[in-house]
Order: structure tokens, then sequence, then C-alpha cells
């Protein structure tokens, strides 16, 4: 397996765009070949197209080609689609990953897109419903927003983490996407304007749960052999875990602890031959304010249970015990879905190559990792990235 | 370019103002056997009873129905009456974002609930959401549908 690098990208601005599904790919295509001038788009012999539901809000398929074409890309080794739902930005990365390193392609593109605000926003509100099994799930309009209320509503039985403790997380990340120019909400927030957001589903407010967004996002991916061909600053993917464990959301090992979540940890950092305390910046998937008290546990921050505690306490800010979501998060930045995973892997390597403003710059960072969930969090992903 | 209207050939093309209901968008199973290799669950439903499969092979229960085990890999299967109590492990309101189809009907509560040693997700009817707490008892409730589906609900007695 030979080693592989991010040799750079680009991304289009996140949020209501008066952009169409096209229209995002060609800006973030722009970006992404003008971050590697030495590169041709004629080089890439590979392209992988994260996008979760572009034949839905969209009303398009067959969506990799289409990137192809609006980027003067000519693929000749591997070219698909990946869908993950919101990890399918991860699994584009994934998927450009294992074949660089196989040796199957040299220069692979890692792309994301998603076109989610539409005229009528309760025909976007039901494209998210076909994500949790549809006939037993969707049926009963269980959706993002219904599940991670319950899921919220468990923690809080079970563990005692509060509505404010939850804010808390909201108000952090708002602090961090407040100085990112690609945000969707470049503002920050404190915990009364979360509490009095507008109840979405209890206990979840409409400052709990990340946007509607629009946006794409791309990164060229080659052998680190090859890297410092085309930038002195290259980031180098060192390791990655991913577990599943069921669908349906009554055949979840938890409710209230993401077990694959601790499993797909375990795998990222042995494959990447690192401990938890290595890890200097952690982009997390914050969908909804609790999923990162959640996954504060999972990785091991803190103890199963204390994760409300964790960000009460500040430890999650830059200088804490660690720098969780530094780029703003899913809350701050917004959550177009393909886009996603390759929007904090182009955030990290800005953060390495000391690009991003200084109020959300964690300093002398060797080794980041990102991390997606799908689905009712029974998919866990995980990157490990160093400098 | 000019913004005078030019000669250009010219024709008021209509679209449809309502269509009916688009398939994918009907959220409620299709349960007719010339639909589903499971029609035998909606046929119990029209009888009253909340049923699942049970692998006659490694004796697994699971929700919801199948035609192979996952565990054992057999499609021989047994139907099994779950009964009409249930008990609420975790619940919400759906307040802001129902989908096209249930938006008339919020605010309304889901929730997952406890029928023996399983869980199945279901709308709470029969309740607001201040009135219920985790561990209510919950009885079995059939809707019918206006072409005649039925599915089901749990709703506090």
């Amino acid at each position: 397996m030979r080693k592989v690098a991010i040799i750079g990208g680009g991304a289009t601005r996140c949020g209501k765009r008066e952009a169409t599904w096209r229209d995002l790919v060609q800006e973030a295509g722009k970006a992404m070949f003008a971050n590697v001038p030495s590169l041709s788009p004629k080089d890439v012999d590979s392209l992988f197209v994260g996008a979760a539901e572009p034949g839905r809000f969209a009303f398009l398929s067959h969506v990799a080609p289409l990137v192809a074409e609006c980027l003067g890309i000519m693929p000749r080794k591997v070219l698909a689609r990946t869908e993950l739902m919101c990890a399918s930005g991860q699994a584009a990365i994934r998927y450009a990953w294992a074949c660089v390193a196989s040796g199957l392609s040299d220069v692979a593109v890692a792309f994301g897109a998603e076109k989610m605000y539409m005229p009528d926003m309760a025909e976007a509100q039901t494209n998210m419903s076909c994500v949790l099994d549809r006939e037993w799930d969707g049926v009963n309009a269980l959706s993002a927003p219904p599940f991670f209320a319950m899921t919220a509503q468990r923690h809080m039985h079970e563990f005692g983490t509060t509505e404010e403790q939850m804010a808390q997380v909201c108000v952090k990340n708002h602090k961090y996407s407040a100085l990112n120019p690609l945000a969707q909400f470049p503002k920050e927030v404190t915990v009364t304007d979360v509490m009095k957001s507008l109840m979405v589903a209890p206990p979840l407010k409409l400052l709990d749960c990340s946007g509607i967004t629009d946006g794409a996002a791309g990164v060229v991916m080659v052998p680190a052999e090859d890297a410092k061909k085309y930038t002195d600053t290259p980031m180098y993917l060192i390791g990655s875990g991913q577990a599943n464990i069921g669908n349906n959301v009554n055949n979840l090992a938890s409710l209230s602890e993401w077990i694959p979540l601790k499993i797909a940890a375990q795998e990222a950092f042995q494959s990447a031959n690192i401990t938890l305390k290595d890890v200097d910046i952690a982009e997390v998937h914050d969908c909804f304010t609790i999923s990162e008290i959640m996954e504060y546990e999972a990785f091991g921050w803190c103890e199963k249970g204390k994760g409300g505690k964790f960000i009460e306490e500040g430890q999650s800010y830059i200088g804490g015990k660690i720098a969780v979501n530094p780029r703003g998060g899913l809350l701050g930045c917004g959550h177009p879905l393909g886009a996603t995973a390759i929007l904090q892997a182009l955030d990290v390597m800005q953060q390495f190559r000391g690009e991003v403003p200084k109020g959300r710059h964690v300093q002398g960072a060797e080794v980041a990792l990102t991390h997606n969930l799908s689905g009712p969090a029974n998919v866990h992903s995980i990157l490990v990235y160093s400098r | 370019m000019t913004q005078e209207t030019s000669n250009t050939q010219r024709e008021k093309v209509t679209c449809p103002e309502t269509i009916k209901l688009p398939f994918m968008l009907d959220f409620c199973p299709l349960e007719e056997g010339k639909f589903t290799e499971i029609s035998q669950f909606f046929q119990n439903l029209k009888q009253g009873k909340l049923t699942t499969t049970k692998c006659t092979k490694c004796g697994k229960l699971r929700w919801p129905p199948r035609i192979l085990c996952p565990d054992c890999y057999s499609n021989d299967f047994e139907w099994v009456d779950l009964g009409t109590e249930g008990e609420l492990y975790a619940f919400t309101e759906v307040r802001i974002g129902a989908p096209l189809g249930m938006v008339q009907d919020a605010p309304f509560c889901v929730g997952l609930v406890k029928v023996g040693n399983l869980t199945v997700s279901s709308r709470i009817d029969n309740a607001k959401f201040d009135q219920l707490h985790i561990g209510d008892k919950l009885k079995l409730k059939i809707v019918e549908l206006p072409d005649g589906r039925v599915f089901f609900r749990f709703a506090k007695p």
C-alpha cells in the first residue's frame, strides 16, 4: 500500500445559495484546481463524487460524469458517485485513498456536492425521510431531528445531560464559524439564543440542529512520493476506521452510546499508529449538539455520560483538552451532506498550513481526525491526517 | 444582447396544477401480495394483530419482518403475535419539518416502543408531548387509509 497525500483543494461558500447543483460544482472545482496550480484537470485519472441525494434534491443521478464534464476531467481509471448519506463525502475520500494507495490511481479527486434548498422546504424534509428505513421508520416521520431528539432525551434521562450543556456546543462552534468565510452561519450565538430558538423536536431547538445547506468542495489526492511535486505543504492521510451496527432505529446497539464509533475510533488510531493523546484537532460530526457530546465520550476524551460536563468546562475549545471543531462544525458551517467531509479535510489542511484566522488556529497541530456519522448514527467513519 | 422582444416563434405550454401523490412520496408501504413478500403482516394487521417473523430454524425473533434470517440464512418463518401492549422507551414531538403528507398532522408525537424484547418505532397518538413519560404503558392502534391499506400506531390509553 502506498502512503497517500492530499495536495490541495477548494470549496464554495456554504449556505442558502442562489445556485444550482451544477453551479456549485463549477465554483468548487475552480477553487480546487486554483489551489494546485501545477496540476491540470487532464492529469486526474480518477474521480469520486460524494452526493447523498442529488436524485431527490436536484433530480439528477449519474452525477460523477456530470462533475467530470463540468471540470474538464476525463477519468480513465475509476469513476463513481459515492453515497453514504451524511458521510458521502468521506466515502469519496476513502475510495480515492484506496485507489491511490493500491496503485490503481495516480491522481484522484475526491469531490462532494449537495444542493438542499428547494422552493418548498417540506419537500426537502421529505427527502430526508428516506434515510431511516423508509418503510418502518420513515413512515412514522422519523428523520434526523426526531431521531436525534430521542437520542438526546435518553442521554438526558440516563446521564443528566442538560439542554444548556447542549446549547454550549452550539455556542463554541459558532464562535469558530464566525471566523470562517465559507460558513453558512458566520455569527456568534449565546446559550440564550439557542434556548430561545424555535422548538423543532423537543428537546432539540433550531440552533441544536445543523442547517439545510448548499455547498460543494473537492480535494486532490496523490501518492505521498509525488506530493512535493505539487506543493510544499501536503497533508497525509495516515489512518482510518469505519464501523456499522444495524440500520433500523430499533436494531441499534444502543441509543445513548455510540458503540460503532468506539470500534471505528480504535481501528483509526491503530491503523494510524497513534493514541488519542496525539490528536491535536478533531473535526467531528456535530449534526446536532447532542452528537458532539456523545462523540467526546465515544472517542474517550471524557468518561461515558460526562460529555455535557466536558463542554460546560470548556474542555473542547482550542486550548482545552482537545480542540473540537475549530472549523465551526456542521452547526456553524452548515451540512451540505456530500461535501461535509471534504470541507472538514480542507480545513484541516488549512490548519496545518497556517491559513486559517488566528482566533481559530490550533498552533503547532501535527495530527487531526475527521469524523462523520450517517443514518441513525449506526455508521461511523473516521480519517486521520498528519502534517 | 438587446432587451427587445424578438420575432422568435413562441407558444404558451402548460404544467399540471396538481398531480396524484407520486408512488415514492407515499410513505405507507404497498401491502398486497403482488407488491411485497410480507403481505401477511398487513393481513394480520387488518385483523388487529401486530405480528412479526420468527425464524423457525434458529428461533430468532426480529423486527421488522423478514424473508431471510440474517443469522442462519433460513427462509422459513412463522408469524408471531406481538400482542397489543407496549412501553414507551423514548419519544419526541414533530413540530417543524414533517414530511409532505404528514404536515397537516403536526405537531404529533413519535417514539420507540418496547414490545416484549423488541423495540418498534411508531407514531404515538392520543397525547401531547408534555403528557408523555418514559415508561408509559401504551396500546396498539390500527390506522386505516382511505384506499383500504392499514398501518399501526401506539396510543396512550
